[in-house]
């Protein structure tokens, strides 16, 4: 059983990002970490194998920079090697040309299953796994809460509003998983010290045949037009008891019909 | 060294998470309750590996041990060789933990470094596997218990414990007190004098080390004492009244004083547990500097925040400077470790003098700065001041580290 499981790495949330003025990009300089929503694939994946009882865990990422903090978080949970794209010609990449560029990484790879989080803690567009899902013509099963594999079948346990619908698929498949689907593990001291000495494969994008003019600003379909700062929250209600108080309570929690 | 590597932020960050997801919801239960820490050690034992660490470790031990301790041993090729920054990996959640609860370390330091490190030290093979192996795992408490009523500092000189020859078994007799684990052990390394019936002072006895297992007829451990700090480590008395015991719980199973046991492998220890105490402090110092930073850049007194007095500015530079200086003895320690250099006794009681003195300072300071507030237990310095004392007396006290440091610079 291999998996493929695609990380993002992120500037440290716990710092104030900050944008490109000309390009209203989120500026990526400096250290990344592990996105947060991806270490919740990278556990299910080594649940997965370690319950198949062989196969091994890839993680595939991308970023400009040649960065690999983030990607040695997860190897320090137990994921086996890593892919990489690194390319300067990635700075800009939107949705679409990220899935092209990690659909052709996870290619090599040939895995029975690809884990994706739901969306990146950084862009939210949570687009980009169903789109490698499409270009490597594969079923495609977002939200999953619960993902079992019998045999050569997956099933999930797909999270809806109301509550979950249950999802059989063919393997190889790309399931996305939400935060609910398993708690991630700690990484071990054994693990961390030896995460610096897994496979880090990294590649151009010549390297997996994608035309530069594919990926980055100027193949990017999307454009950042304007950002504007989101409404301040508006300041809460002060009862002042005049004997009152406990009636007043009851009237709010009657508006938000919690009562 | 200057700063932490990229590995061990990376510890130090996986550790940070751990302990606010699992010890900072505990404080008050640990702190101000009666809550004992033993569970959330083993949690963080089972959570980064550490008891598998230990259980490879012991194997290599016991080998060694059964060759006759012919082969050298890890520690011996750490020694000659550097261990490869293995210190660091010991340090970092000592000085973590600390910037909560110093206690988890202590009782943790007590029962894997004193009472298993004895054990393994100089137990026979089979003593190790017999009570090494739960210690170092933490599946069981261990307790060291050398201190008693009458003898602190002096603790082996005055001593008065009495272990008698009985046929093939030994009755023990005597009590301990300041026992860290002390009421929760399950397993005791007690030192007692042997009483040979000849007219050898008592001072100058033969000091044997025995195992004793919780629940032995004769052997009661007391309630916890209410004390002024480090509420999270249980500390309490023992009491042996004849105690008999074969010779199979007496360590090494002779009386011979050999390199490394009795007297020795008390003080052994002084090194590794002079260098832990100075990690200890500088956790505790960071988390007082980073609380008094927060308060004096918020709190606001005549429409000023206090940062902008200076007689506020003033102790945190004095602050800064405690824990620049504590953090430079403690990664000087770890690279004389990783360069296979050890501490001398003068060094490693001057580390922890100085370390231990700057954590106090710097509490009471940080209690000050934060007035009322930092007297009242929501604001968490006092806990940390209430901690940081005992850093001055265990582990050899202030008093005891200055005559171990001119003694060792007279006598070179």
């Amino acid at each position: 059983m291999n998996v493929v499981v695609c990380v993002k790495q992120i500037p440290d949330p716990a710092a104030p990002p900050s944008l490109d003025p000309g390009t209203n990009n989120l500026i990526r300089a400096g250290k990344l970490i592990l996105d947060d929503s991806d270490a919740y694939g990278v556990e299910m994946a080594l649940q997965l194998v370690d319950k198949a009882g062989e196969g091994e865990v890839t993680l595939v990422s991308m970023t400009p920079n040649g960065e690999t903090s983030g990607l040695r978080t997860a190897l320090a949970m137990g994921a086996a090697k890593a892919i990489l794209i690194s390319d300067d010609s990635l700075a800009g990449t939107d949705a679409l040309g990220t899935a092209k560029v990690l659909a052709a990484a996870i290619k090599r790879a040939e895995p029975d299953l690809i884990l994706a989080a739901t969306e990146s803690t950084d862009g939210y567009t949570g687009t980009t796994p169903v789109q490698i899902a499409e270009i490597l013509g594969l079923p495609s099963v977002t939200f999953a809460k619960k993902v079992e594999i019998d045999g050569g079948s997956l099933k999930v346990e797909r999270q809806t509003e109301a509550g979950y619908d249950e999802v059989e698929s063919p393997l190889p498949a790309l399931v996305t998983v939400t935060a609910g689907v398993v708690e991630p593990r700690y990484p071990s001291f054994k693990g961390i010290m030896a995460a610096k000495s897994k496979p880090v494969e990294t590649l151009t994008i010549a390297d997996l045949g994608i035309d530069a003019g594919q990926v980055g600003a100027i193949g990017a379909r999307q454009e950042i037009t304007d950002v504007s700062a989101s409404e301040e929250r508006a300041s809460g209600e002060i009862v002042v008891d005049e004997g009152d108080a406990h009636q007043r309570v009851i009237q709010f929690l009657e508006q938000l019909k919690v009562l | 060294m200057f700063e932490w590597s990229e590995e061990q932020l990376m510890v130090r960050d996986t550790i940070r998470r751990f302990i606010e997801a699992e010890v900072v919801p505990h404080i008050d239960e640990l702190e101000h309750g009666d809550l004992p820490p033993y569970d959330i050690i083993r949690k963080l034992y089972a959570t980064f590996g550490m008891d598998q660490m230990a259980r490879d470790r012991f194997k290599i031990q016991l080998d060694r041990k059964r060759d006759g301790d012919a082969a050298e041993s890890p520690v011996e090729r750490a020694e000659r060789q550097g261990d490869g920054g293995a210190a660091a990996m010991t340090l970092i959640p000592i000085v973590e933990l600390c910037h909560y609860c110093p206690g988890i370390v202590t009782a943790m330091g007590v029962s894997v470094g004193l009472a298993a490190g004895t054990i393994m030290k100089q137990g026979t093979p089979a003593q190790m596997e017999r009570w090494g192996l739960d210690l170092l795992t933490m599946d069981k408490v261990g307790a060291w218990a050398i201190t008693e009523p009458d003898s602190g500092s002096d603790a082996l000189g005055g001593m008065k414990s009495t272990a008698r020859r009985d046929g093939d078994e030994y009755i023990l007799n005597g009590n301990k007190t300041f026992i860290t684990n002390g009421p929760y052990a399950d397993t005791i390394v007690f030192y007692a004098k042997l009483d040979d019936g000849s007219d050898t002072p008592i001072r100058d006895r033969k000091v044997l080390t025995f195992v004793l297992d919780r629940g032995m007829p004769g052997l009661d451990q007391s309630e916890p004492f209410r004390k002024m700090g480090l509420h999270s480590s249980p500390t309490g008395e023992l009491f042996l009244s004849d105690v008999r015991v074969g010779k199979d719980h007496l360590l090494g199973e002779t009386e011979d004083e050999k390199k490394g046991s009795g007297r020795d492998s008390a003080k052994g220890n002084f090194v590794t547990e002079r260098a832990g105490v100075a990690a200890m402090s500088l956790g505790l110092i960071e988390e007082c500097l980073k609380l008094s930073v927060a308060y004096a850049r918020d709190r606001m007194l005549w429409g000023q925040r206090i940062g902008d007095r200076q007689l506020i500015q003033l102790k945190l530079a004095k602050m800064e400077i405690a824990r620049l200086n504590v953090q430079n003895l403690v990664f000087r320690h770890i690279e004389l470790s990783a360069a296979g250099k050890s501490l001398t006794l003068a060094e490693a009681s001057a580390m922890k003098l100085y370390s231990a003195q700057a954590a106090s300072e710097v509490a009471m300071e940080a209690v000050q700065l934060f007035g009322g507030n930092g007297y009242m237990a929501e604001f968490r310095v006092e806990q940390l001041a209430r901690d940081a004392k005992v850093f001055q007396i265990y582990a050899g006290t202030d008093e005891i580290q200055v005559t171990h440091i001119a003694k060792d610079l007279l006598n070179r």
